[in-house]
């Protein structure tokens, strides 16, 4: 690379390392303390991230319309003045019923709707704050060993941030490794470093993988 | 202490622990892609084993939580599998003993008839990357009383753990180092209001 070349990357490969660190530092924070509630589930604090409250209520309605089943979910959900990512229950629904869920990190409700009465029955959990705060970590809208994809506009705009955020992380590790390695005094003890933080993850992936 | 000295301080440690902690955060942000967008049919086992004549400890059909683990691995050391069990289930009607077994790379179930002393193991072998997602799960929020029966996990959650904390200081250690650059002070208040606003205004808009 020629010496020009050389130098505005190593400028940009700086800026960027650094630019990138500010404007994701709170997502991270989010994440990294997340983390630790998910982790610690016996933490005082951590079980009452898991605290929500249940209320139940009976609502009549128009069948829900639409040609599938998610546009009839969506029907049924503007009716009932809900928001959040639709999900199916694991098992089917008893004949006559339309049974699916409406999530988001702040409530969830189950929505069961007996088409013959045309009464919709919801049981409705809203989330308190520390519970929202956690849900963030892990809300994605689709479950890598479940069938269905997210169908709500922000889960999506969530899931670009949280690959937005993993993709500005691993771009900062490695221009945190360029910059490294561009500082020759620190070379004994940079790959002494890195070196035990290589082994120890391998050391562990070869020790528990079958 | 300096600021001269505070400066390198942090400046090295920065470094050296960001050097140490990087190939975790490889594991987690890779796993993330994995997490979001992966679809794996985990309904077809790559292996389904029956083991007869099993050695039954007292107690199976009563023990709950914490206390039918041992129960469930001295099943599961029988079938020769190591692995965190996710839960334990005696199933009354059936008189069977249910309990999944996972680690990364493996995933299975073990279905124990009780009173046929024969157990069917049905596992599924997992690719690196559900590996990767698998860890960045785990320990995780569910079943927390009976969770890290696997020295695995046990020695995982120490790793996460450290990730984190160690990602904590390095972040606190970055806005500091940024701070001592003048000239970058300006664009990186800019950047941290803007960080700052779209997450805020992303958790508004999914909660209103």
């Amino acid at each position: 690379m020629p010496s020009t070349a050389s130098a505005t990357f190593e400028k940009w490969n700086r800026k960027l390392h650094y630019y990138l660190g500010l404007y994701f530092l709170f997502f991270l924070w989010l994440f990294l303390l997340t983390g630790l509630l998910l982790n610690h589930g016996g933490w005082r604090i951590a079980q009452a991230a898991s605290h929500r409250t249940e209320t139940g209520y009976e609502r009549a309605m128009a069948p829900p319309r639409g040609k599938t089943d998610l546009a009839r979910a969506r029907d049924a959900v503007r009716q009932l003045d809900l928001q959040g990512e639709i999900e199916w229950p694991a098992v089917p629904p008893p004949r006559g019923h339309f049974v699916f869920s409406v999530a988001r990190p702040k409530d969830a409700s189950q929505v069961d709707i007996d088409l013959a009465t045309k009464m919709a029955t919801v049981q409705h959990w809203e989330n308190g704050g520390l519970t929202v705060f956690r849900i963030f970590h892990t809300f994605s809208g689709s479950r890598y060993n479940a069938p269905g994809q997210r169908d709500w506009a922000l889960t999506t705009i969530w899931v670009v941030a949280m690959d937005a955020l993993a993709a500005g992380l691993i771009l900062m590790v490695l221009g945190g490794y360029y910059m490294w390695y561009r500082l020759e005094r620190t070379h004994t003890l940079g790959f002494l470093a890195l070196a035990a933080g290589f082994a120890s993850c391998a050391m562990f992936f070869a020790s528990v993988w079958r | 202490m300096t600021e001269t000295s505070l400066y390198r301080w942090t400046r090295d440690l920065h470094l050296y622990l960001g050097l140490f902690i990087s190939p975790f955060l490889l594991v987690f942000s890779a796993s993330v892609f994995f997490l979001n967008h992966a679809k794996v049919a985990t309904d077809r086992p790559t292996s389904v084993v029956t083991f007869q004549n099993l050695f039954i400890p007292a107690g199976i059909d009563t023990a709950q939580g914490p206390a039918a683990i041992p129960i469930a691995q001295a099943i599961q050391y029988q079938t020769g599998m190591t692995g965190e069990i996710g839960f334990t289930r005696f199933v009354k009607a059936t008189r069977h003993f249910v309990f999944p077994v996972s680690r990364p790379g493996l995933e299975a179930s073990v279905d124990l008839d009780v009173d046929g002393r024969t157990a069917l193991v049905s596992s599924r072998k997992t690719g690196m990357l559900e590996a990767f997602g698998y860890l960045h799960k785990m320990p995780g929020p569910h079943n927390a009383n009976i969770r890290g029966n696997w020295v695995g996990i046990r020695a995982w959650k120490w790793f996460a753990d450290a990730t984190i904390y160690l990602t904590l200081f390095i972040s606190v250690s970055g806005i500091y180092l940024w701070y001592t650059l003048r000239a970058e002070r300006a664009i990186g208040k800019v950047l941290l209001t803007a960080g700052a606003v779209s997450l805020f205004w992303i958790i508004y808009a999914v909660n209103r």
